[in-house]
């Protein structure tokens, strides 16, 4: 079957059912399910519009760009997303693009995949979604560890120990944290949940077996563009905290 | 430069604190000028929010000055490198925070972040000094008493070998007994390793047993300094006098 706007209409019934649910619990998010719904039809109305556009034009400069916008984008719903005393939007744009491009290089080059719209715009939004979410978690980690752990910080500087030494344990967690839902989805793909682009596929015909080589493509891809972003927000964040003379920022203290 | 060992020329330290939504910013020394000789132990007296914690903080540069200069050696330890001024310069908190894991992992901490090749009998030697029993070493930190995690935050801040020993508040938290124990502890290791130890207390009658000299700080200020027990059984100013009749405290 084909779906048209009538469909969408219905199914906004789904999002009533929500909104109920939110008012009678009192959970007070029907303000930011409203707005979700609104952007989530706008947003992807408009991409499907500039996608049409772009796979017809198939222009190497015009995917680029469409990839450095998607991780603009990326970058600062992830960066915005808390207040915290580092530049967010900035640190996640440089560590999102770095595991974006990274990763979608390398598998250019592998032969993997060829430069077509039709492959790149998709996976490079696959990735860049993950890596958001990672760099998000990581940027609000990093936070509260710092936060949380600061007599512990100070105890291992007064004792001699680099900025970097004495937050070498709160930066595992934060990497580590910010790859469990990757993680998790690399463990329980194909048996609890069938993810987006194998979804996709099979919804729009392509047999179930050449839905999952890709899948399993997009899994690995994934899972570098993840680890890499993640360790480099870290890294970039957790530098925020400190003076050049190993010392909780002031505002820190 | 050879009688003194910590120099504090005219410091001052100022803070941003939030007051409701501003920021505004207070002064928490003002001005404060003081010499600490070689191998003394110098007892820093004050009431509570006075900024004696902020003092030894600045001392081996958890924060630094807003104006003035501290001297170590003759040397400004702001052109120090900071590492280095912490491992002579070592500081105890007021309440002794272990990492996790094994006693013996956190009285190494500083010599294993230097990737320090021969930490053998180390551990024991230092839990030797400061009275522990060498079992404790495989203890897990986070099931000693408090007195005892005291000692070990003393251990662990030995183990790089400092010039001088800031204590901040050591006993606060203790029971008379541990407070008793770790009052000979600072007293034996004045004479075992000839530490200069810089101490604060709000205990007027611990700066008498364990200080030799010492200052009266009160809201940021020097009140006095002198020879202990002089200074605080002849307090010359009236509000050192209030501070050790306990109307400040
Ligand atoms: N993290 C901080 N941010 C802003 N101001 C602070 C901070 N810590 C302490 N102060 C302020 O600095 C002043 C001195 O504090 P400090 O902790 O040095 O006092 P203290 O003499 O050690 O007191 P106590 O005996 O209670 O430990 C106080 O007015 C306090 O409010
Ligand atoms: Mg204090």
């Amino acid at each position: 079957m084909t779906q048209n706007f009538y469909h969408v209409l219905i199914s906004l019934a789904l999002v009533a059912v929500a909104l109920g649910i939110s008012w009678y619990e009192k959970i007070r998010v029907e303000k930011d399910i409203a707005i979700g719904t609104l952007r989530a039809f706008i947003q992807l109305v408009a991409i499907g519009y500039a996608l049409e556009f772009i796979f017809d034009l198939n222009k190497l400069w015009l995917i680029l760009l469409t990839i450095l916008v998607m991780v603009m984008a990326g970058a600062h719903t992830a960066g915005s997303r808390t207040k915290t005393l580092v530049p967010g939007v900035r640190i996640s744009a440089f560590s999102i693009g770095v595991g974006t491009f990274f990763t979608l290089g390398s598998m250019l080059i592998l032969g993997i995949i060829t430069i077509d719209p039709k492959y790149v715009i998709p996976l490079g939004g696959m990735i860049i979604g993950n890596s958001m979410n990672a760099s998000a978690l990581a940027l609000e980690r990093i936070d509260s560890e710092v936060k949380n752990k600061k007599a512990e910080i100070e105890q291992a500087l007064a004792l001699g120990a680099t900025a970097c030494q004495a937050l070498s344990r709160s930066y595992k967690i934060t990497v580590r944290a910010s790859m469990i839902p990757t993680l998790n989805l690399m463990k329980v793909v194909g048996l609890v949940q069938l993810p987006g682009a194998m979804t996709g596929m099979i919804l729009a015909g392509a047999s179930p077996l050449s839905a999952v080589l890709i899948q399993i493509i997009v899994i690995y891809m994934l899972i570098s563009a993840v680890t890499i972003t993640a360790v480099i927000t870290t890294r970039i964040a957790q530098r925020g905290y400190f003076t050049k003379a190993h010392q909780l920022v002031e505002r820190m203290v | 430069m050879g009688e003194i060992k910590l120099k504090l020329e005219r410091i001052t330290k100022r803070r941003l604190i939030r007051q409701n939504e501003d920021m505004e910013e207070i002064t928490v020394l003002k001005d404060i000028s003081v010499e600490i000789k070689p191998k003394e132990v110098f007892a820093v007296v004050g009431p509570s929010g006075s900024g004696k914690s902020t003092l030894l903080r600045l001392l081996n540069r958890l924060e630094d000055l807003s104006d003035g200069s501290i001297f170590l050696d003759g040397q400004n330890i702001k052109d120090m490198d900071v590492i280095a001024l912490r491992r002579k310069v070592a500081l105890v908190f007021q309440v002794p925070i272990l990492f996790d894991g094994t006693v013996e992992r956190n009285i190494l901490f500083s010599l294993k972040i230097r990737e320090e090749p021969n930490l053998e009998g180390v551990a024991e030697k230092y839990i030797n000094l400061v009275g522990l029993k060498r079992n404790l070493l495989s203890r897990n930190s986070n099931e000693l008493s408090v007195g005892q995690k005291q000692r070990i935050s003393i251990a662990r801040a030995l183990t790089s070998e400092p010039e001088v020993l800031l204590m901040d508040e050591p006993t606060s938290a203790l029971d008379p007994t541990a407070t008793h124990n770790i009052e000979s502890l600072i007293l034996d290791l004045k004479s075992k390793i000839g530490l200069t130890i810089v101490f604060v207390t709000h205990d007027i009658e611990q700066a008498k047993r364990v200080g030799e000299r010492g200052m009266v700080l009160v809201n940021g200020e020097k009140i006095e300094e002198g020879e202990i027990p002089y200074l605080l059984e002849n307090p010359q100013n009236s509000i050192t006098q209030e501070f050790i009749k306990g109307i400040l405290t």
